[in-house]
């Protein structure tokens, strides 16, 4: 029997460990990735944004808990994120910097949210695991909490990514098959939408190519996906796509997961921290492998000074402990 | 002629000349018009982008034509003015059918929403999902094809939720009402708030044209008006200026200040214009969407001659049957 602590525990690690083992990835194709590494399954360096805005998201929920509102987000990136903003920020995306100056033109949300061009980014998808272990086994109340928060920064489909994260966690967190932990991304956001659009076609490709080696699977997600004119690759639409189809592919097992996710390249930081989180979720803190755990210690607050000297099992005791 | 002698015909030509002359006057239309040039030329352009980087060297390259010819790089209508004519013209198609005829071509060239449109039609994708599921749904070029939409007295919604949706669309709708009623005479300042009735507060571009509208107000002139503009609505965060929450709330606070300021004639136009192509980051399209605006109020005949002659045939950098096209003749054609 898997504890909710060790769940939780494995969530995060899950979730740091493909953060970083994805990293150095991001923005490539699979072809590229295959040529460089033939598998990419080491972690090179450390963890980035995913890692650190997911420690920002959980030390709200420990403070506020359940009556988590978009005001009080709204404050914490004004006192934590803003007022701490010297210059150039490091490590974020356009969403971030984005909601910062909106922020600073005074804006509220959802205006916030609206106010810049990446409405639609990763951002909320890849800070929303710790909604899901704090509302664990309730999907719809995970979903909610990373609505209150992406109302800060993001609107539309960045909103329905943090939703789709939330609630697949919060059904990982109950050891649910990965097939009903995809069913649960899918129910927390409308059929008539893109990210709905983009996971119904990622996991018929998942289904399809199930037992395929190679770049195949790879190819045919990506001609399901991604997008051929775009050049950046932080779409929520897409990444949560791509990150439930590697998480599903990899039979929820978190090594399998992970490694797929960060092989398909994209925002592979992103969709592994993601597909990592919902794997380590449902197989627990052993699951996770020990050598990818050693390269994971205390963050740098590289991105987010805030959280500096954090440790994502510590933060997930803490998550556990509020509940 | 004066100011409105020429009737709504006149108008309606006014707004497509306009639409090109803004289009020619921006920056962009240069880089736009260099597609008619051989591919190794503009590679050779970005060898010097790299090189001027590389060693710190302050001559930034322009568009060149080594053994080339040198039409393309004159002064002439780019992109938007294209796609203007090319919505003109296939006006009275279902716009879905218009743009999966598109869909496919190796030799068009247009903005990011309109191309992930286009892949979304072929890959059997129907509006609004094919303006939706739009990385760009964003951007303005709905709100320039609507200069056609406005001209034509329509509504710019079906064509614009092939390409675009949210504030993309509300773009296009806010720059169909102002055009419409400049077409049928209504003033300046009418037209500005018809179009700003059609933008909800809450919407990025809502509150950003009335940031502008605001904004332009306080400075007087158009010229005077650009350091607030680019203040108020231009945030530089993003790595794309065609956003229609930043060009359509530009155009109207430029238009607005420009008649205020000058009337609605040549005068008002050239400062406008001139005011749009200032703000480098929306000097693709702003200047051309303030141009459509001011046009239509001044008329045709009120523009001036040699803008008239310079920016009247297309280039076919983004659609190459347009080569050689009359805009004039296409806007004859809804006039």
């Amino acid at each position: 029997m898997i504890s909710i602590r060790d769940r939780a525990r494995g969530c995060l690690l899950g979730l740091a460990a493909g953060d970083a083992l994805g990293a150095p990835a991001e923005n490539l194709t699979p072809e590229a990735i295959a040529a460089r590494w033939g598998v990419l399954s080491e972690i090179e360096g450390g963890g980035t944004d995913d890692t650190e805005y997911t420690i920002f998201v959980a030390g709200l929920l420990v403070r506020h808990g359940h009556a988590l509102t978009s005001e009080d987000i709204e404050r914490a990136w004004r006192t934590e994120i803003v007022d701490r903003v010297d210059g150039s920020m490091r490590g974020a995306g356009f969403s971030e910097l984005g909601t910062v100056r909106a922020l600073r033109r005074g804006l509220r949300p959802p205006l916030t949210g609206r106010w810049h061009r990446h409405g639609w980014s990763d951002g909320l998808a890849m800070r929303a695991a710790p909604y899901g272990i704090f509302a664990a086994g309730d999907p719809a109340e995970a979903a909610r909490l990373a609505e209150a928060d992406g109302r800060v920064s993001h609107t539309g489909e960045g909103i329905l990514g943090g939703r789709a994260v939330a609630a697949a966690v919060a059904v990982a967190m109950t050891g649910a098959a990965p097939s009903e932990v995809a069913q649960a991304a899918l129910e927390a956001v409308p059929e008539d939408s893109w990210t709905g659009r983009n996971l119904r076609a990622a996991l018929a490709v998942a289904a399809a190519h199930g037992q395929e080696n190679g770049q195949g699977f790879a190819r045919a997600l990506h001609d399901a996906v991604v997008g051929a004119h775009y050049p950046w690759t932080d779409l929520a639409p897409e990444a949560v796509a791509l990150a439930l189809a590697a998480y599903v592919r990899g039979g929820g097992q978190v090594e399998a997961s992970v490694v797929t996710a960060a092989n398909l390249g994209r925002d592979a930081d992103t969709t592994a921290a993601i597909a990592g989180a919902l794997a380590g979720a449902g197989r627990g803190e052993a699951a996770v492998p020990e050598r990818w755990v050693r390269r994971i210690g205390p963050v740098e607050g590289r991105c987010l000074p805030a959280v500096a000297g954090r440790h994502v099992r510590d933060v997930a005791d803490e998550l556990v402990e509020g509940t | 002629m004066p100011w409105g002698e020429g009737g709504r015909p006149d108008r309606v030509r006014g707004a497509f000349a306009g639409l090109a002359i803004g289009d020619a006057a921006g920056w962009p239309s240069g880089r736009h018009r260099s597609v008619r040039l051989a591919a190794w030329s503009r590679r050779l352009h970005r060898e010097l982008d790299a090189f001027a980087e590389e060693h710190q060297v302050t001559s930034l390259p322009v568009p060149f034509a080594l053994n080339q010819p040198v039409e393309p790089l004159a002064l002439g209508p780019s992109d938007d003015a294209e796609w203007l004519a090319w919505t003109a013209l296939t006006i009275r198609q279902d716009r879905a059918e218009a743009f999966g005829r598109l869909a496919g071509r190796a030799d068009v060239r247009a903005r990011i929403s309109v191309w992930a449109a286009l892949d979304n039609l072929a890959a059997g994708k129907r509006p609004p999902a094919s303006g939706h599921d739009n990385p760009h749904h964003f951007d303005d070029a709905a709100a320039v094809r609507a200069v056609a939409f406005g001209a034509a007295g329509e509504d710019p919604g079906d064509d614009a939720r092939v390409t675009n949706a949210g504030d993309g669309v509300l773009g296009a709708v806010a720059v169909a009402a102002a055009v419409s009623a400049l077409a049928s005479g209504v003033p300046m300042g009418e037209a500005v708030d018809a179009a700003v009735a059609a933008l909800p507060e809450d919407t990025a571009i809502g509150y950003a044209a009335r940031a502008a509208l605001a904004a332009a107000g306080k400075a007087g002139d158009p010229f005077a008006a650009v350091p607030a503009l680019d203040a108020a609505v231009l945030d530089h965060v993003y790595s794309y200026g065609t956003a229609a929450a930043e060009t359509v709330p530009v155009a109207l606070a430029l238009a607005d200040a420009a008649v205020r300021e000058w009337g609605p004639g040549g005068a008002a136009f050239g400062a406008g214009v001139s005011a749009a192509a200032c703000l480098a980051s929306a000097a693709d399209s702003a200047p051309a969407l303030t141009g459509a605006l001011l046009g239509c109020a001044a008329g045709h005949e009120a523009l001036p001659e040699g803008w008239r002659a310079s920016a009247r045939v297309l280039t076919g950098c983004c659609l190459p049957e347009l080569a050689g096209t009359d805009l004039l003749d296409v806007a004859g054609s809804l006039a």
